[in-house]
């Protein structure tokens, strides 16, 4: 085997990517889709320090992209959880399915 | 020795990625997000990323999955015990167009990434020093990243004060007209 390089870390992002693509498709609480999309993210920002380590040589971008795609995250995560706790606070429940609150 | 790391590591991430995608308990699912979390932050390490690896660890890990556990707590009855409503086509059709995605992701990366990187057009593998990251983020000009870091930092202040505001505890206009 030889040691690990950028296409060993592409594929296992797409894995990981897939995963949580499976995760939205199928949850139906919030909290779960919240949580799926942060595995999401993850795959995305591991890809540009893959490629920033294996095709441009340390390029400073590469590690850049990463650290404002945690910073948004941690942003959407904060108001995202808001809106779930007003949501829960009106309908006691969390389910997408159930929830036809928009459409009165 | 890095190969068998990087193998571990990242068999780990994948289980604990499943986990987090199928147990019907969301507690156990935040617990199995952590590993993923933590992991990504090792493969960081591997790639000789320690900055974005301890950061990785400080806000994921430190904040972002606290800020999930106290969500979960504060609405136990909506999230700990989730029924298994879903009929079987619903996870047979997101499990297919999940795979569906790998198999064109997979084909695009052996086919033109590893091509190109058998051809010789990649630079010698290096990773940006955590003194680089530092003058990056703060020199304007062409490869600096000054002006989205003072972005960010509104952002950040923008999302803080809107969710506070959104989860201020205001007077339900369903009950309140039940009351009268």
């Amino acid at each position: 085997m030889n040691s690990p390089g950028l296409e060993h870390y592409l594929i296992f992002a797409a894995l990981l990517f897939c995963i949580g693509l499976y995760g939205i498709v199928t949850r139906r609480n919030l909290i779960g889709m919240l949580m799926s999309v942060e595995i999401i993210l993850n795959a995305a920002a591991l890809n540009f320090v893959a490629f920033h380590r294996f095709k441009f040589g340390g390029d400073v971008a590469g590690a850049m992209f990463p650290l404002f795609i945690i910073a948004i995250a941690a942003a959407e995560a904060a108001v995202a959880l808001a809106i779930i706790l007003a949501l829960f606070r009106r309908k006691r429940n969390l389910d997408v399915l159930s929830d036809n609150l928009l459409k009165n | 020795m890095e190969t068998l790391i990087f193998y571990t590591t990242a068999f780990f991430i994948l289980a604990a990625a499943g986990y987090v995608v199928t147990t019907m308990n969301i507690f156990r699912a935040a617990i199995g997000l952590t590993g993923v979390l933590a992991g990504i932050a090792g493969l960081y390490l591997l790639m000789n990323a320690q900055f974005l690896s301890a950061v990785q660890i400080t806000v994921y890990v430190g904040g972002i999955m606290v800020l999930i556990v106290f969500a979960i707590l504060l609405m136990p009855e909506a999230s700990m015990h989730l029924r298994r409503e879903n009929p079987k086509w619903f996870r047979f059709i997101g499990g297919v167009s999940a795979a569906l995605v790998f198999a064109v992701l997979a084909y695009s990366i052996t086919a033109f990434i590893g091509a190109q990187d058998a051809a010789g057009t990649s630079l010698e593998p290096a990773a940006a020093s955590i003194r680089e990251i530092g003058l990056a983020l703060l020199s304007p000009g062409g490869n600096g990243f000054v002006l989205p870091f003072e972005f960010v930092s509104v952002v950040l202040i923008a999302a803080l004060i809107g969710a506070t505001t959104i989860a201020k505890r205001t007077p339900n206009p369903e009950t309140k007209e039940e009351q009268e």
